[in-house]
């Protein structure tokens, strides 16, 4: 586990200055300038917006943190930590720190910036749709990380991403943006589901 | 202590590149592999280093274990000083920034590094290898890039840490030849054999005490004779400034070269 730890704190100190994920996030940032610059209307239809927003660019955020290394850095980085394992493990701690961030910054930023106000039931719902989008992203961007080219990635990513997040009925994003047009719901089954999906693209990460 | 047993690899399209590699490698007898181009060396070595999976065969080896790839890598994005720090606490040993002093690492160390030279790059390669007290050092080409005075300090840091830890070098320079008491193999068709250095490639004569013939005798003049054999990874005859050496003739032009270097003045050349 220390060594899991040591290797995020490596891995988020590199990707910060690699700065290409400063990409993603900035674009998160954008779409909640402009959703909620305006008069978004009562929570947590709002939240729907942000949570599709926040689904690719958590994809795009993994698969950058993914590849922040050059191959050859990649396997020292794995010698000295016994492994693909702990290394895997630590892209994960990472993706999954800045999904929180993100998440927590979705949800707060009509809370301040617009006179809606939230229970705290609807905040807990908020902010669940955003994990659940969040760690589905980050499993997709993992498994997109798997493949060959950036082109094929690209590729697979935007498919994957356009056809599951429409899908009402569809755990876990799907479900998550249905239960916030309709404000009720419990979205611990998709959450539940969104991780196991992000720490089964780990174990996949594990075999680069 | 390394157990290499039954390794197998091989790439698309192509003959095996391992076929059922046994190697073993223990603390106080460092392992040099030969082997030409394209031969696996590097794939062996990244396989008992731990960075890569064979498709079948075992490795046993210690927990930590310090790993020098062919070309480390010339852009990374931190200063030297903190990928050391933050690859030690990977490994869970205290870093060793002095390794950068004593290989004479000349970058930035506190900027990050755009881009290293070869050799400066090679040196932060090596400091993350060998630092922390390595249970095995897996080192591909470790000579590649490093000016004469730093080879020759990889030279005795070599020696010092194969004391402790199971050592398996690859090399090209024909520096590892001077490696004391060092198993030399050599990796062809996807086996490796054993390949004791003949005198004819011998291009050391290391302590030798009956150098192989034909053989030079060079008597050096310098301030600290004893340091200076000891850089040079010879054994010599020291008289109050002077060093009689006895070489074999074909090394003689490189070890003059490095003893200029090392700031002595040559009293005398001759056949021995």
């Amino acid at each position: 586990m220390t060594r899991t730890l040591a290797v995020a704190r490596y891995l988020a100190a590199d990707a910060w200055r690699s700065q290409r994920v400063l990409i993603p996030a900035a674009l998160q940032l954008a779409v909640l300038a402009v959703l909620f610059g305006g008069d978004p209307g009562a929570l947590p239809a709002p939240w729907g917006a942000s949570v599709l927003a926040l689904y690719p660019v958590a994809a795009w955020l993994a698969l950058s943190l993914a590849q922040t290394e050059d191959p050859i850095q990649r396997s020292v980085t794995v010698v000295a930590a016994g492994g693909p394992g702990p290394v895997a493990a630590g892209t994960l701690l990472v993706a999954v720190a800045a999904d929180l961030l993100l998440t927590v910054l979705s949800v707060a930023w009509p809370l301040v910036a617009t006179p809606y106000g939230a229970s705290p039931a609807t905040v807990l719902l908020g902010l669940l749709a955003h994990l659940a989008a969040g760690l589905t992203g980050t499993a997709v961007g993992f498994a997109c990380a798997l493949l060959p080219r950036i082109g094929w990635s690209l590729a697979v990513g935007v498919i994957v991403v356009l056809v599951t997040a429409v899908q009402p009925w569809l755990p876990p994003v799907g479900a998550a943006i249905s239960a916030l047009e309709t404000g009720s719901g419990s979205l611990l089954v998709p959450v539940a589901l969104a991780l196991a999906l992000a720490v089964g693209a780990t174990a996949l990460l594990r075999r680069t | 202590m390394l157990r290499v047993e039954g390794v197998r690899q091989r790439y698309r399209h192509g003959p095996p590149v391992l076929a059922g590699v046994d190697l073993a490698c223990d603390p106080g007898v460092p392992v040099v592999l030969a082997g030409e181009n394209g031969s696996g060396k590097s794939t062996l070595l990244r396989i008992a280093a731990g960075a890569a999976r064979p498709a079948s065969g075992s490795v046993r080896r210690p927990a930590v274990v310090g790993y020098l790839p062919d070309r480390f890598p010339a852009r990374l994005r931190m200063p030297a000083e903190v990928y050391l720090r933050h690859l030690a606490a990977i490994r869970g040993v205290p870093a060793a920034p002095e390794l950068l002093d004593r290989l004479g690492f000349s970058g930035p160390r506190r900027e990050p590094m755009a881009r290293l030279s070869k050799g400066n790059a090679q040196k932060v390669g090596l400091a993350q290898a060998l630092g922390g007290d390595p249970g095995l050092v897996v080192l591909d080409e470790p000579w590649a890039g490093l000016d004469a005075e730093a080879a020759e300090t990889l030279l005795a840091l070599l020696v010092t840490v194969s004391e402790r830890a199971s050592l398996l070098v690859t090399d090209h320079t024909g520096r590892a030849a001077r490696i004391a008491g060092a198993r030399h193999v050599r990796l062809a068709e996807g086996l490796v054999r054993e390949d004791p250095p003949g005198p004819a490639d011998s291009r050391a004569g290391a302590g030798a005490v009956t150098a192989p013939l034909p053989a030079t005798a060079i008597v050096l003049r310098c301030g600290d004779p004893e340091a200076v054999a000891q850089r040079l990874g010879v054994a010599g005859r020291c008289t109050g400034d002077r060093l009689h050496l006895q070489v074999p003739a074909a090394r003689a032009d490189a070890l003059l070269l490095d003893a200029l270097r090392l700031g002595c003045s040559v009293e005398m050349v001759g056949p021995a």
